[in-house]
């Protein structure tokens, strides 16, 4: 009887204790699941964030006179040109005509695209080949020695 | 082990005396009786608010407010932040869950007519953070600075503006200006962050202290049903431990729809375009939405608008204030005219969400 | 003033109507005192009809006394001035009775009206009347049939006629300073000019692309010369094998333009930066291009694939053999769209015309190469695609990856262009640009796509995680209660 109690007991004990186990293993489980999205969320992604509303271009003395460089501006490239008077200019660089992006040709003095010999004047207006309409412009400002691009509000 | 996690207990308790609050949780018993189930929604719609703290602060860490990077911002924490689209998905629907269990608190308790004495300020207290929690939905809504969101907030704030005399500066202080611009995201943003939970949490803390000091509401009837011995559990571990238990199960229905229905971005607003066809504000507020539509434009001398607005307000300040007015039940006698009341809005907010939802 | 004019228009139709049973006393009397107009008048169509002087000028013809002759009662009206002049013309011309039942004419009757709303009905500098009247092309006096070789508009004089005015610089430019003034030069120098030269009337002269009385500004959309109603107007005569038998051409080239990619361009998407028969074939000086100026021709537009290929080696094996440049490969008036099947040496490719496998197995060789490369651009770019449309359906973000696909696109095109410098090297080059990037982006599509499965995955086991500790938290209750009870 009494034997036979302890037995019960000892069952009784490991049962108990499986589940204990069941338990906080299973807590401890849950915690992880819960945790390991949020410490993941946490760690900055490689990618720097878009920042659209203005884009650093560089500083000024770097930007030769008569030349131009592609910029991105947030998920879009952005051509900036300086003209050989030294005015910044800044147009979408994608081609109006089959979305190629276009370049500045010292030799024309002008906007290119290498795809079709699209080609706009530095107003950004589509004068001989393909392109159906102008380049949308960009805003140009120069603050001290930075130069920035902005949208055209 | 004991051992060890005493030193640990003993070592808090000389200081702030944990005893006495183990044996008060110890002493209160919750009844048990066929309605007992409602006593759970208070505790899911407070584990949800705990969720929207923390994957609200979560979200901070990457969202900009502002007209140029709102937008941008969200769709960033979307698609590059590791997680992004998990914390957003359940930061948004647990918002809904939220406003849905708390609604069904509300109405629990007013069928229940457990606002009567000795309970009328944590009825008030509830009620109060209710609208806050649809101020929080509205506020919300807008931060992401898409299409639907832009357009929503328009016909909302424009509603708020009808109302007579204090309309129109209402309009302004939450706009910031005459239009939804940048300065209305600000606004919204510092609402939604700052305002807000301060009042909400100020609120809560008296609402919880109060649940605790007082107890569980005991149905009227069920006192005279069950006789004299009611049948309890106590608060602590059983009933926590199921409260727990309910949780767990939101949390996964929460995870789920995260994953299988995460939150759409949309287009990002454009205040010059057109806005969308069938714009629909959130759901709770479809039924007010679709009466303001049923209403002529024009009831003898008053802008069918502006009666609409005014009926709403006296409905709501006379929901607020039951308690006040509800003499009977406060003296423990039955009040079957709540019970009516309570069901014809309740039918009626289906009905006109239902309307509004397919229409 | 009302029944002045009243008088006057029943004297003139009266005088027409009698004027050919009547004896012509104006015209005896002028001739006989020399007037150069009279002598003109002798071989006038309308002399020939019998119509007097006073058909156009008023008074009485029939009567010999001079002073009731040219009376105001008699309605004499003079010299008509101005637009006066037109309208004059324009009483009989545009009247149905009298030029079809008393002179039994078929002239169209629109003449006045096509030329008052033509680019020559506007008005003049001076404000007060049109640019053109009916006299300023055929006389005033000594009208005679166009048929007539010594009419001013019979087809081998018209080019005069018009040139009097459009080759005159300081009276054009008072009109439209942009309009240039060596139209007929370039006319000398076309094929239709040089036949025109020579006597030939059924070749185009001005009034057969311009029209006559109803010519329109090039710029307006009803004129026979807007670029998409030129091949209309060409195919008028080209089309026409019956007409064109004798100069042993063609007389499909209007319906191969048609179905071409300029065409259907041009005619079709009314896209008016396609070509039309004269912006390859040249306007006035209209000749068909020969075999080394096909290049420069097609190269107005396609200036970069036109400078590849003059500095590629075919150039100088083309110029050898006396093969047209762009048309060997692709075709002229029925160019279609160039797609890749152009490139390399299956059946359908170009390439493999002259690149025996035996015969020239170096030019077989790097055409086959490069047919592979852009197939496998093509490739790859549809294979990227198609994660990235697989991932997008799963909902997941790829915008980002959407705008490199853009990149590889770019690539395609460019290689298209790229091919006609013929260089391997080269077009591997821009091919294998895009193919890095389609692979890139394919790469991240597909990491897409795992992150799509990792999510489920991750909720998989999330849930089960939960139910445990769920029921483990239920067992537990259920003992603490059984304790309790106890």
């Amino acid at each position: 009887m009494n034997i036979n109690n302890a037995q019960m007991t000892s069952v009784h004990e490991s049962k108990r204790n499986f589940l204990k186990y069941i338990f906080s293993g299973s807590i401890v489980a849950l915690f992880g699941s819960i945790l390991y999205p949020i410490l993941a969320y946490l760690i900055p992604p490689k990618q720097r964030e878009v920042i659209v509303s203005n884009v650093k271009a560089g500083k000024l003395i770097d930007i030769e006179k008569d030349s131009g460089r592609i910029i991105k501006f947030g998920r879009k490239p952005v051509i900036l040109i300086r003209t050989s008077k030294g005015d910044l200019k800044a147009f979408s660089a994608t081609c109006t005509h089959l979305d190629c992006t276009v370049q500045y040709r010292k030799d024309m003095g002008m906007i290119w695209c290498a795809c079709h010999n699209g080609k706009y004047d530095l107003n950004g207006r589509n004068v001989s080949g393909p392109p159906p309409r102008p380049l949308d412009e960009f805003k140009v400002i120069v603050q001290g020695e930075e130069v920035f691009i902005t949208k055209k509000s | 082990m004991k051992t060890f996690w005493k030193k640990y207990y003993d070592w808090i308790n000389e200081r702030v005396m944990l005893d006495d609050l183990v044996e008060f949780m110890g002493k209160k018993y919750v009844p048990v009786h066929r309605h007992s189930i409602w006593y759970y929604f208070g505790g899911v719609s407070l584990f949800l608010f705990i969720v929207q703290v923390i994957t609200g602060i979560l979200l901070l860490l990457y969202y900009k407010s502002g007209e140029e990077t709102a937008f941008e911002s969200v769709q960033y924490l979307m698609s590059k932040v590791n997680f992004g689209w998990l914390i957003r998905s359940v930061h948004s629907w647990t918002a809904n869950l939220f406003i849905l269990t708390a609604m069904i608190h509300m109405f629990s308790v007013f069928f229940e007519k457990a606002y009567r004495k000795p309970r009328e300020i944590t009825w008030l207290t509830g009620i109060l953070m209710f609208f806050l929690a649809l101020g929080f939905g509205f506020s919300g809504y807008l931060l992401p600075w898409n299409e639907l969101a832009f357009f929503a907030t328009k016909v909302g704030t424009e509603i708020a503006g009808a109302v007579p005399l204090i309309g129109k500066p209402i309009l302004i202080f939450l706009r910031g200006g005459e239009e939804v611009t940048g300065a209305t995201l600000s606004r919204f943003f510092g609402f939604h962050v700052a305002v807000l939970p301060g009042i909400f949490t100020v609120l809560l803390g008296i609402h919880l202290i109060l649940v605790q000091r007082q107890g569980m509401s005991e149905p009227l009837g069920i006192v005279s049903e069950q006789g004299k011995e009611l049948k309890t559990m106590p608060f602590f571990p059983n009933f926590l431990l199921r409260d727990l238990l309910l949780w767990l199960i939101v949390l996964n229905i929460i995870a789920i729809l995260a994953v299988f229905f995460p939150w759409e971005l949309g287009k990002k607003a454009d205040a010059f375009a057109s806005a969308p066809a069938g714009i629909k504000p959130e759901w709770y507020f479809l039924f007010m939405f679709q009466t303001l539509k049923y209403i002529p434009a024009k009831l003898w001398i008053v802008d069918g608008e502006v009666f609409g607005i005014i009926m709403f307000a006296i409905t709501g300040l006379l929901w607020t204030l039951v308690p006040f007015w509800d003499r009977k039940s406060s003296r423990g006698e039955r009040n079957r005219l709540i019970n009516y009341i309570g069901l014809l809005i309740v039918i009626y907010i289906i009905i006109l969400t239902i309307i509004g939802w397919t229409s | 003033m009302k029944t002045n004019l009243l008088i006057f228009l029943f004297n003139v139709f009266t005088q027409i109507t009698f004027s050919q049973l009547k004896v012509n006393y104006c015209f005896e009397c002028h001739e006989n005192i020399g007037d150069k107009v009279a002598e003109s008048f002798k071989k006038d169509v309308h002399k020939e009809k019998g119509i007097t002087c006073a058909g156009c000028h008023g008074g009485d013809a029939a009567s010999e006394v001079l002073e009731q002759a040219m009376s105001k009662e008699k309605g004499f009206i003079g010299v008509p001035k101005g637009d006066d002049i037109s309208k004059t013309c324009a009483k009989c011309h545009s009247n149905a009775k009298i030029m079809v039942k008393d002179f039994n004419s078929i002239l169209p009757r629109n003449q006045y009206e096509s030329l008052v709303t033509s680019v020559h009905g506007q008005l003049s500098n001076t404000g007060k009347e049109r640019i053109v009247q009916c006299t300023t092309c055929h006389q005033s006096h000594g009208i005679v049939s166009v048929k007539n070789p010594t009419s001013p508009v019979y087809p081998i004089n018209v080019v005069k006629t018009c040139a009097r005015c459009h080759s005159n610089a300081t009276y054009i430019r008072a009109y439209n300073p942009s309009l240039p003034i060596d139209q007929l030069d370039k006319y000398r120098t076309s094929v239709h000019g040089i036949k025109n030269s020579q006597g030939d009337v059924k070749v185009a002269a001005c009034s057969d692309c311009h029209g006559s009385h109803d010519i329109l500004s090039a710029k307006d959309t009803k004129s026979k010369v807007y670029a998409i109603n030129i091949p209309n107007t060409c195919g008028e005569c080209h089309s026409n094998s019956q007409y064109m038998k004798e100069y042993h051409i063609p007389s499909d080239q209007v319906k191969k333009f048609s179905k071409s990619v300029h065409g259907v361009a041009l005619l079709e998407k009314h896209d008016l930066g396609a070509p039309a028969c004269n912006d390859c074939h040249g306007n006035h000086g209209a000749v068909p291009p020969n075999v080394e100026s096909i290049s420069s021709v097609c190269g107005i537009c396609h200036a970069i694939n036109a400078s590849l290929f003059s500095s590629s080696p075919h150039k100088k094996a083309f110029d050898k053999n006396k093969f047209p440049e762009c048309e060997t490969c692709h075709g002229y008036h029925e160019i279609v769209a160039a797609n890749d099947e152009l490139l390399g040496v299956s059946p359908e490719a170009v390439c493999s015309r002259c690149h025996k496998e035996n015969e020239n197995p170096k030019g077989y060789i790097a055409a086959q190469e490069m047919r592979q490369l852009i197939d496998s651009l093509e490739n790859y770019e549809k294979y990227a695609d198609s994660i990235v449309t697989e991932a997008e359906q799963k909902g997941m973000e790829v915008s980002d990856i959407k705008f490199k696909l853009r990149d590889v696109h770019q690539s395609k095109l460019q290689s298209r262009t790229t091919v006609h410098a013929f260089d391997v090297v080269k077009f591997k080059e821009t091919v294998g640009k895009g193919i890095e990037i389609a692979s890139v982006s394919a790469a991240e599509g597909k990491k897409s796509i795992d992150e799509y499965y990792f999510r489920r995955w991750g909720l998989g086991i999330a849930t089960i995680i939960i139910t445990i500790v769920v029921i483990a938290l239920y067992l537990t209750i259920r003992r603490i209660e059984q304790n309790q009870s106890k």
